[in-house]
């Protein structure tokens, strides 16, 4: 019975829906982590009767035909890059970016990784590190009298050293940025790495056009919405129950016909 | 002689083919777009071969009916995401052709393209792809399909109705194809949502209600054919019996 077949794809869609869901609601206080949304469609047609084919010599055609579906498929497990909510930390290496763009990292590999978590610290050298202690690109490094430091919308960097008056710049922050953010690869860590479908990035200072600005002393949330996942779970689990009463239905009616005299 | 059992399993298999078509909206209870289908059960009249005899009327399902109301709009925040208020559809380009589609879950590829999930370009207005600049801010979009970048027209995506809507395909991947005897026409009076997505039009508690609507009269049809059958293995041993 294809009836069972059907139902099998829709349980194990609404399995990744429930996963996905899972994975937004762990990481809801995770810093600039960006939801994700499995995205389903509809399996093959299979036709029965074709519509449009002729039903009679005088012309008279098949109106709606008959396509029997086979289930549904995920298509996609999309990131949905809407901006997070900016909490204030008071913290001065924390920096959110309000609008788009990417911080850069570089990590042990050489490689650069892109991230929208701004909780930064510095290392036992005065470097603008990430929590994993990964560098931050432009690398930044903070004089051990410096007092205090100021990070300005557009990126520069400027400390006040212990006895002098005024600040001095000691580095300018830049943002990338991608035309398919959705398509950048997840690796963990708040990371991400730039693929085929995300395109190359488009390095600029912050505040510049296209690109959002710096916020020092806050961090970016992460933009789960906690109402709308619980919701989605509930919406999930009725759904994998419905499939299962398809799969129950096509059971019964697998045993009825079984008992047919024979 | 045998005509209760074939009336009773042509019966049994239009119920198999409900069944699978429920399964299948149920399983789509999620799909963006999807729209609900039913099957359309006629009866088939054979004559038989004896004038006087009364006609038998065949179970036949003729075509898959499909429900086109708006599935519910769940807004999303997400600039890429639209949908189609009114009779519409978006238009993709894919490699058999355009296809129609009413999932408006979009995506931009590498070189700024607007595409659908499975990398079919999106249709704009006069039938060329949709370009969008990367350095720009995400597009926002008009009530009557607009595109605009930080305040700069950038095209305007296309949205087509048909004249007979049941003519239409289904091709699996939420795409539809249109016959060459129902083209696209102008769809003027459909709106453009954007940052929402339309929903499956399916509803669960009628569906779960066709399943069990669909698994009783499997089990009667079934029971009619038993009783057929006692009938006639009756009849062998009265009838058959010497006297």
């Amino acid at each position: 019975m294809r009836a069972l077949d059907i139902a099998a794809t829709g349980m194990a869609a609404q399995q990744l829906n429930v996963e996905t869901v899972s994975n937004n609601i762990a990481n809801m206080n995770t810093v600039g982590y960006k939801k994700q949304r499995p995205e389903f469609e509809d399996l093959l047609y299979q036709n029965i009767e074709r519509m449009g084919a002729q039903s009679s010599d005088t012309g008279t055609v098949v109106p709606t035909g008959i396509q029997l579906g086979s289930g549904v498929k995920t298509a996609a497990v999309a990131r949905i890059t809407t901006q997070g909510t900016l909490t204030q930390t008071g913290n001065k290496y924390d920096m959110a970016i309000d609008g788009r763009g990417y911080f850069q990292v570089q990590l042990p590999t050489g490689e650069t990784a892109y991230t929208r978590a701004g909780n930064f610290a510095v290392n036992q050298t005065g470097q603008l590190v990430t929590t994993d202690g990964y560098s931050v690109l432009p690398q930044i490094t903070i004089p051990q009298n410096a007092t205090d430091v100021s990070i300005s919308a557009s990126g520069q960097v400027q400390v006040t050293l212990a006895g002098q008056a005024g600040t001095t710049q000691v580095g300018q922050l830049q943002l990338a940025n991608f035309f398919n953010e959705a398509g950048l690869e997840a690796i963990g860590s708040n990371l991400f790495l730039q693929s085929g479908a995300s395109g190359q990035p488009n390095v600029a200072s912050p505040a510049s056009t296209g690109f959002g600005q710096l916020k020092q002393n806050f961090v970016e949330s992460s933009n789960v919405d906690a109402v709308g996942e619980v919701t989605s779970l509930i919406v999930a689990q009725r759904a994998y129950e419905m499939n299962s009463k398809v799969v129950t239905t096509a059971d019964q009616m697998l045993s009825t016909a079984s008992q047919l005299k024979t | 002689m045998d005509t209760a059992i074939y009336v009773g399993l042509s019966r049994q298999l239009t119920l198999q083919r409900a069944l699978e078509i429920s399964a299948n909206n149920l399983a789509n209870v999620d799909t963006a777009g999807f729209k609900v289908e039913t099957l359309v059960i006629n009866t088939d009249v054979l004559d038989t071969p004896d004038p006087s005899a009364p006609t038998v009327d065949y179970v036949l399902d003729v075509g898959v009916g499909r429900s086109f109301a708006p599935g519910p709009l769940t807004m999303t925040g997400n600039p890429f995401d639209l949908a189609v208020e009114g009779d519409g559809f978006f238009v993709v380009n894919t490699a058999n052709g355009p296809m129609y589609t009413r999932d408006g879950q979009f995506t931009v590829g590498v070189d700024g393209t607007l595409l659908d999930k499975n990398g079919n370009a999106v249709q704009g207005a006069g039938g060329a792809p949709l370009q969008l600049d990367n350095k720009k801010s995400p597009p926002s979009v008009g009530r009557d399909g607009t595109i605009t970048q930080d305040g700069v027209a950038v095209g305007k995506i296309s949205v087509v109705r048909f004249a007979n809507r049941s003519g239409l395909s289904k091709q699996g991947s939420n795409l539809y194809s249109a016959d060459p005897s129902n083209p696209p026409l102008p769809a003027n009076d459909s709106l453009v949502r954007q940052g929402a997505v339309e929903g499956s039009n399916v509803t669960p508690v009628t569906e779960i209600t066709n399943l069990i609507t669909i698994s009783r009269a499997y089990e009667r049809i079934t029971q009619i054919m038993n009783a057929a059958s006692d009938l006639s293995l009756q009849a062998v041993n009265t009838l058959g019996k010497v006297v």
